[in-house]
């Protein structure tokens, strides 16, 4: 669906020409190892560059240009995926086609320029009152996760799971290590980024792939690097059953459980992988919406979710505190009997309907093509969607028996109420 | 069947009024393989008091009942209509608002058989004592998730200060104590007035043949009989102009205070084009005023009062209307008196310039072309307005008419002390 260009060594280009949508869309993907240190001064990053720059050296006058190009959008932020950490600017404009008397795609490429290469400097770093402002936001950001309690409980999950790892270190890194950053260090991970990074750029729109070509080589000279490669994630030796409870100022407990798989990401039974977490909480008619929800009125929300980079599996519900052995029982009673093979073919047609229908649908929108395509891409054979409707289609409920089979419970948090004062 | 260019987005449309009075819509884009439907109801959270079909005296139902209503909707004597679409590829759901219920579906696959089944389980009803009671376990948690959410419970209770009686005052989803009122009946009687046809739209829009599906949607309405055409009574208790609680806080477990200033407006008659020139000029003035790219903004983005929470936005339904301007911060006292500090200093005059006008005109109407890539956002501001009597395909248009002069009157709305509330959500043994 792209056509892929090499730019450089470890800078490509993806382009992708169609008449779907009003607006072009570029993605900007910066990629490096994750680790604390990385996370946060990136994340401090994409702040100071959202921020300013020298041809735009204040919020309003940034903006201001933006709007003037019909509201076009330039946004920076972080993400990771397995060990990588991923700085993305992207940003989307209105197709000139649409626009009776101007055109906003060159002046776009000058601003997204400016925003990348010419940082609002002094005296050869960030400006420090700048600097000082973004860490204090970005820190807020973090501490900000105890607000939602869904999320708290998330992150107290994977810490609990796995401490010290790719898979328990936030994109927006630690509070410590926002703290440590300098207007000094911070330049210095600028250019490192600039210089080492794995780049990857993507365009869709209704554009011409040879004069794009022309454009993104002349306006963004990235030199050749060593492209970043994606290690398999780790899993520690298996310890014990880890149950952890801790309480706040709330009402409604929040259980979430932690499961290990040995299947990741692109695995020969990664398809497999996919149906079982469908029929067991990934969707309306899963076993834990149906059970948990549905028979026993226990929550308003009961799913699962699979994050494949890791071979890990959490179940979240939010559910009345005295419920919480009740809920923790019913839902190992759903895997034990997928395990068991108690797995209807009513369940395995939804699910590959839905899997099917979920791809195809994201596929719709610009952001969903490039990240699609982002994720499956590095995959040994070609992506399409047939391909994969293909492999949904061809797991058996043996297979999906097998996946409930290996999973293996590793760990439970319970986030509840205090006891009324 | 009727059909309209539009041209300017380069989009058309097709309609046609079924004889039951049931509105449909059809818009195909090309290019897309989903479909997305959606079939709506002119009903929500504040249509607590009205006048039950075929009755003649108003009764007042328990507050939640809307939202109730809709849950109970998916389950059907011998099935669960969840069940149904996934197996039919779509994924399926419903929201409520304060004035709308909304059933949906997005599907790549079987569109005609998702098209009955979304038409077919909004217009057979099947409620029972047991299954409403099962319900109250469901709904009280997701009452309880809520009242566990900061922002959710910042938001209303700015509103709850501005209004002494307007329902749009009560959570959408009711109470613990409201719901457990609930009953099989009253789900039937607010069935019965509200989901009629003729209160309903269909918007259906992405990968469809609008002749086709204009024909099936026909067919299947004119196999089906429904009670004759009557319109809905509905009543609310009259509500003082002014702001029914000047401030209040709450505390919660939060690491860092939140803070809303809510601006009560005074003009909320309005529908039609009226009313799409009034909130249109309102959101630039909103924007232009207090927005990102304000010098108010600014400011206090570099005194450290305000973060990357900052938020800045009007809505307007029939009946009621506001603004809030708020921000996660240290200083929520501070902020508030900066925020009507610079209402007192508009209070002279906007002295809005042309060429900031003209900007930020074209970032709406850029935003807008953006917005019609987004399938779901076409149809669901789609229904909104035209349940307002606007019509989302004049917003280009009507931007483009709006003048200073215009921004000026909208503004006067929600000017005066006597419009400003303020609610802080403070963490847990702090004194603010």
């Amino acid at each position: 669906m792209f056509e892929k260009i090499e730019l450089a060594q470890g800078v490509t280009l993806y382009v992708r020409p169609t008449t779907q949508f009003k607006t072009i869309s570029f993605s900007f993907k910066f990629r490096t190892a994750l680790t604390a240190q990385v996370a946060a001064e990136r994340t401090v990053l994409t702040n100071v560059l959202q921020h300013s720059n020298a041809a735009y050296p204040t919020t309003a006058a940034y903006r201001s240009a933006l709007d003037d190009l019909y509201g076009a959008v330039l946004y920076f932020d972080t993400a990771k995926k397995g060990t990588t950490h991923t700085l993305y600017m992207n940003a989307e404009i209105v197709n000139d086609q649409y626009l009776s008397h101007e055109a906003v795609f060159e002046p776009m490429i000058e601003v997204m320029k400016s925003a990348l290469f010419a940082p609002n400097l002094a005296n050869g770093e960030f400006k420090p009152a700048i600097v000082t402002r973004e860490k204090k936001i970005v820190e807020e950001r973090i501490e900000a996760v105890f607000d939602d309690k869904a999320r708290f409980a998330q992150k107290r999950l994977m810490e609990i799971l796995r401490p010290n790892h790719p898979a328990s270190i936030s994109a927006n890194g630690t509070v410590a290590e926002v703290n440590a950053i300098t207007p000094t260090s911070l330049y210095a991970a600028y250019q490192n980024m600039l210089q080492h990074d794995s780049v990857d750029i993507y365009v869709v729109g209704d554009v011409d792939v040879a004069s794009m070509v022309a454009t993104m080589k002349e306006a963004f000279p990235f030199t050749a690097r060593t492209p970043v490669t994606e290690q398999r994630s780790t899993t520690p030796q298996s310890a014990e059953f880890r149950y952890v409870r801790e309480q706040q100022t709330m009402k409604q407990g929040k259980l979430h459980i932690g499961f290990s798989t040995p299947v990741r990401f692109g695995d020969d039974d990664f398809a497999a992988m996919q149906v079982f977490n469908g029929i067991f909480g990934g969707y309306a008619h899963s076993k834990l919406f149906m059970n948990v929800r549905e028979k026993e009125s226990l929550a308003y929300y009961a799913s699962s979710a699979y994050a494949s980079h890791h071979g890990l599996v959490f179940v979240t519900s939010g559910i009345e505190a005295i419920n919480e052995e009740k809920a923790f029982t019913l839902i190992k009673q759903q895997l034990n009997g997928m395990a068991k093979g108690d797995i209807s073919e009513r369940e395995m047609t939804q699910t590959k309907a839905m899997l099917k229908n979920q791809l195809r649908e994201a596929l719709d929108s610009a952001r969903g093509q490039i990240e699609v395509y982002d994720q499956y891409k590095d995959l040994k054979e070609p992506f399409t969607v047939e391909a994969w409707s293909q492999k949904w289609q061809n797991v058996t409920v043996q297979e999906v028996a097998k996946m409930a089979q290996q999973m293996q419970l590793e760990a439970a948090y319970f986030l509840s109420g205090r006891e009324e004062a | 069947m009727k059909e309209l260019y539009f041209e300017q987005l380069e989009e058309r449309l097709y309609y046609e009024k079924m004889t039951n009075g049931l509105d449909v819509y059809i818009l195909p884009k090309k290019g897309f393989s989903k479909t997305y439907a959606t079939f709506t109801t002119k009903y929500g959270s504040v249509d607590r008091m009205f006048t039950p079909l075929g009755e003649k005296e108003p009764i007042t139902v328990p507050d939640g009942i809307a939202h109730f209503l809709e849950h109970k909707m998916f389950e059907k004597e011998d099935e669960d209509v969840f069940q149904k679409f996934s197996e039919q590829g779509a994924s399926a759901n419903a929201f409520t608002s304060f004035t709308r219920t909304s059933y949906l579906f997005s599907a790549t696959d079987q569109l005609y058989q998702n098209t009955a089944t979304l038409l077919d389980f909004v217009q057979s009803p099947y409620f029972t004592e047991e299954t409403v009671n099962k319900e109250k376990g469901i709904i009280g948690q997701e009452i309880t998730m809520y009242d566990d959410q900061p922002s959710w419970r910042l938001y209303f209770g700015a509103i709850e200060n501005m209004y002494h009686k307007n329902p749009v005052k009560i959570d959408i989803a009711g109470t613990i104590e409201s719901i457990d009122k609930i009953t099989a009946q009253h789900l039937y009687t607010c069935y019965h007035t509200f989901y009629h046809p003729s209160n309903m739209l269909l918007f259906i829009i992405g990968a469809v043949n609008p002749q086709e599906m204009m024909d099936f949607v026909r067919q299947n309405q004119a196999s089906k009989t429904f009670a004759p055409v009557t319109p809905i009574e509905r009543f609310f208790e009259s509500e003082p102009t002014d702001v029914a609680i000047k401030h209040r806080t709450l505390q919660m477990d939060v690491q860092k205070p939140k803070v809303y200033v809510g601006l009560k407006a005074r003009e909320v008659s309005l529908q039609g084009k009226a009313m799409l020139k009034h909130e249109l000029a309102m959101d630039i003035a909103m924007e232009l005023l207090f927005g990102r790219t304000s010098a108010f903004y600014e400011r206090l983005y570099d005194e450290g009062l305000v973060d990357e929470t900052y938020d800045a936005g009007f809505m307007l339904e029939h009946g009621y209307g506001f603004a809030l301007i708020g921000t996660d911060t240290h200083e929520p006292q501070r902020f508030i008196e900066e925020v009507k500090k610079e209402l007192a200093r508009l209070s002279a005059g906007l002295a809005l310039k042309e060429s900031d006008v003209a900007r930020e005109k074209r970032k709406q109407i850029g935003s807008m072309l953006r917005q019609f890539n987004y399938i779901e956002f076409i149809a669901n501001q789609f229904t909104r307005y035209a349940f307002n009597d606007m019509n989302l395909f004049d917003v280009v248009p009507m931007l483009e008419e709006i003048t200073i002069a215009d921004i000026e009157a909208a503004f006067a709305s929600i000017e005066g002390e006597s419009q400003q509330t303020s609610f802080v959500i403070e963490p847990l043994g702090d004194n603010v």
